[in-house]
């Protein structure tokens, strides 16, 4: 098998130090980031060749200063080009809050991410230096079912947005499930993400208590070939199908139709999704593919060669058996309904150990998409109803919010809503 | 005394630019308008609820001076009906002989530094109201009046935010 430049960047010593597989993910970000992928690892060979010590210095600076705009059509932090570190935080409105508190309560969280998105902290910062490298930091914001009940505006809820239905293979777990208002930060620098984070909840705290909390991360984007999707722990790209074109967002992801408030906005799924990893570690790289449907050197169908080649689910072997198996999750997944295509966000999270001593670690899968009814549930349902990927991964979180469009200066986001 | 000593300076300025625009176009120049500063980024220490003899808070801004002389803030006037009746002084934060760090007047008000700024923040300079009437919950706005050692005012609006993290 080809060895996947992730793999050639990870140096004994340091998987050695840092324990088996349950780390892996965390290496390699650190190393392809770090001075030991300009040192000698395969993904930055390219950029090492053309460049000199100062001109490195000078892009990774300019990495550090980049800004994603926050005011807009739509929120930033959906069609962002995923960032390299994220964090969903869930929170349950305080019974006292009032509409007007929560409109009170978005013009803040509202100033604050727009300050944070420039690289500047926001006015209560007690920490303001920690502001000052952005690393095209997002700060998105959702409201759950209870947002609209709570405060009278069940009337407003969009027709596609609902709690999903209960799955067989799930195993929820309520400090992972649920919530009135979530917020998304997103940044190439973990430092910087933490900074938002808090200072987002310090101005949420005062209308709403937390309820969980999930960070995550993924490949830096800096110095990795960008045609290929990002991997998740299993070493599965994950996110092939995901829409590129402006087109495809339009069409799948920003609300058109329904309220006023929630066009251009769009629904999230949050699920946390638990890995088996003493499972997943019996199976050899043929099983592993056969579970998924696609090779695992660049993530391209069992059908095909390349990543982006289109799973051919009729071909058969000359035995007549699929090629594509019909467990293996491509064909459980896959749909030729462009109704039944959205965004996949995901966000690998690794946090210590079980207690059975495997690695508490597994993926926070987030999807973003215009209904959830139509989009989303048929193809969890064939999931939930077969895939082999089951055997190896459990839903323990789940939650819904519907997304707000953006807002320009002086507005702030969910003024259509709360206004 | 504070009084005394910007006046002066600013009739001593006053004659440097006189002699600057006399040697500039060799007429009397008008008198020049009194520059007000600029302030951003206005907020105020919430106070969720009163509580007995503690009922105080602080402005927290950043002042700009973009003239040519230095400028003092010093004093405010609370516009907020109903707020106060006490009058707001303007505050730092200072280490006494003892080492602890306390609040007191500032002498001669607060120094704008000419083409420069002065940020008021937590545990540094702030104007101070004091005898609150009514609690400043997060998110409401209060409006004061600051007032410059050139007599030039600046209406402001201070959005109340809170400070701590995890404040039950």
């Amino acid at each position: 098998m080809t060895q996947t430049p992730a793999e050639e960047s990870e140096t004994p010593g340091v998987v050695s130090r840092r324990g088996f597989l349950a780390s892996a993910g965390v290496v390699s970000s650190y190393v392809a980031a770090g001075v030991a992928g300009f040192a000698g690892g395969a993904l930055t060979v390219n950029a090492a060749q053309a460049s000199t010590p100062e001109k490195e210095a000078q892009l990774r600076a300019g990495q550090q200063s980049a800004t994603i705009p926050f005011y807009g059509e739509y929120q930033a932090g959906i069609m962002t080009p995923l960032q390299s570190y994220g964090t969903y935080m869930a929170f349950t409105l305080n019974p006292s809050t009032t509409l007007s508190q929560a409109r009170s309560m978005m013009q803040l969280l509202t100033d604050d991410a727009a300050r944070l998105g420039k690289g500047k902290p926001t006015l209560p910062d007690g920490e303001p230096y920690l502001a000052t490298e952005p690393a095209r930091l997002t700060s998105t914001f959702g409201f759950g079912p209870g947002f609209f009940t709570k405060l009278g505006l069940q009337g407003s809820i969009p027709a596609g947005f609902t709690e999903l239905p209960s799955f067989s293979i799930d195993k929820l777990q309520p400090e992972f499930s649920g919530g009135d208002l979530v917020i998304h930060v997103g940044a190439d620098n973990p430092l910087t993400v933490a900074h938002a984070a808090r200072q987002l909840s310090r101005t949420a705290h005062t209308f709403a208590e937390p309820a969980w909390s999930q960070s995550g991360f993924n490949r830096p984007q800096y110095g990795v070939a960008s045609d290929q999707t990002g991997r998740n722990l299993f070493g599965q790209v994950d996110g092939t199908v995901n829409p590129r074109s402006a087109k495809e967002f339009d069409s799948q992801v920003w609300a058109t139709s329904g309220p006023q408030w929630f066009r251009d906005g769009t629904c999230l799924v949050v699920r946390r999704i638990q890995m088996d990893f003493a499972g997943w570690d019996k199976l050899d790289d043929t099983k592993k593919e056969t579970a998924m449907g696609r090779n695992l050197h660049n993530g391209a169908p069992l059908t095909g060669t390349k990543e982006f080649d289109t799973p051919d689910l009729k071909a058969t072997y000359e035995n007549g058996m699929p090629v594509i198996a019909s467990f293996a999750h491509v064909r459980r997944a896959k749909t030729d309904n462009p109704a039944e295509k959205f965004l996949r966000r995901p966000l690998n999270y690794e946090d210590g150990l079980l207690p059975s001593g495997e690695p508490n670690a597994g993926l926070i899968f987030a999807a973003y998409m215009t209904d959830i009814q139509k989009q989303f549930v048929p193809v969890q349902q064939r999931l939930a109803d077969l895939d082999l990927m089951n055997t190896w991964t459990t839903p323990i979180g789940s939650a819904v919010f519907a997304l707000p469009p953006g807002c320009q200066p002086g507005g702030y986001i969910g003024e259509g809503l709360l206004g | 005394m504070k009084n005394s000593t910007s006046a002066t300076k600013r009739g001593l300025s006053l004659v440097a630019v006189a002699i600057a625009a006399l040697a500039l176009g060799g007429c009397a120049p008008a008198t020049p308008e009194p520059v007000t500063p600029t302030a951003s980024d206005v907020w105020i220490k919430a106070v969720p609820e009163l509580m007995d003899g503690m009922a105080m808070t602080g402005v927290f801004m950043t002042l700009e001076n973009p003239s040519d002389e230095d400028i003092v803030l010093v004093g405010a006037t609370n516009t907020t009906e109903g707020l106060t009746e006490t009058p707001m002084e303007i505050h730092e934060v200072v280490k006494n002989d003892a080492g602890e760090m306390v609040m007191q007047m500032v002498e001669g008000g607060i120094v704008i530094p000419a083409k420069g700024s002065v940020t008021l923040k937590p545990g540094g300079y702030h104007v101070m109201y004091w005898d609150l009437l009514k609690p400043i919950p997060v998110g409401s706005h209060v409006t004061l009046t600051l007032e410059f050692s050139n007599d030039t005012t600046l209406d402001v609006d201070a959005v109340a935010r809170d400070i701590s993290t995890y404040a039950g």
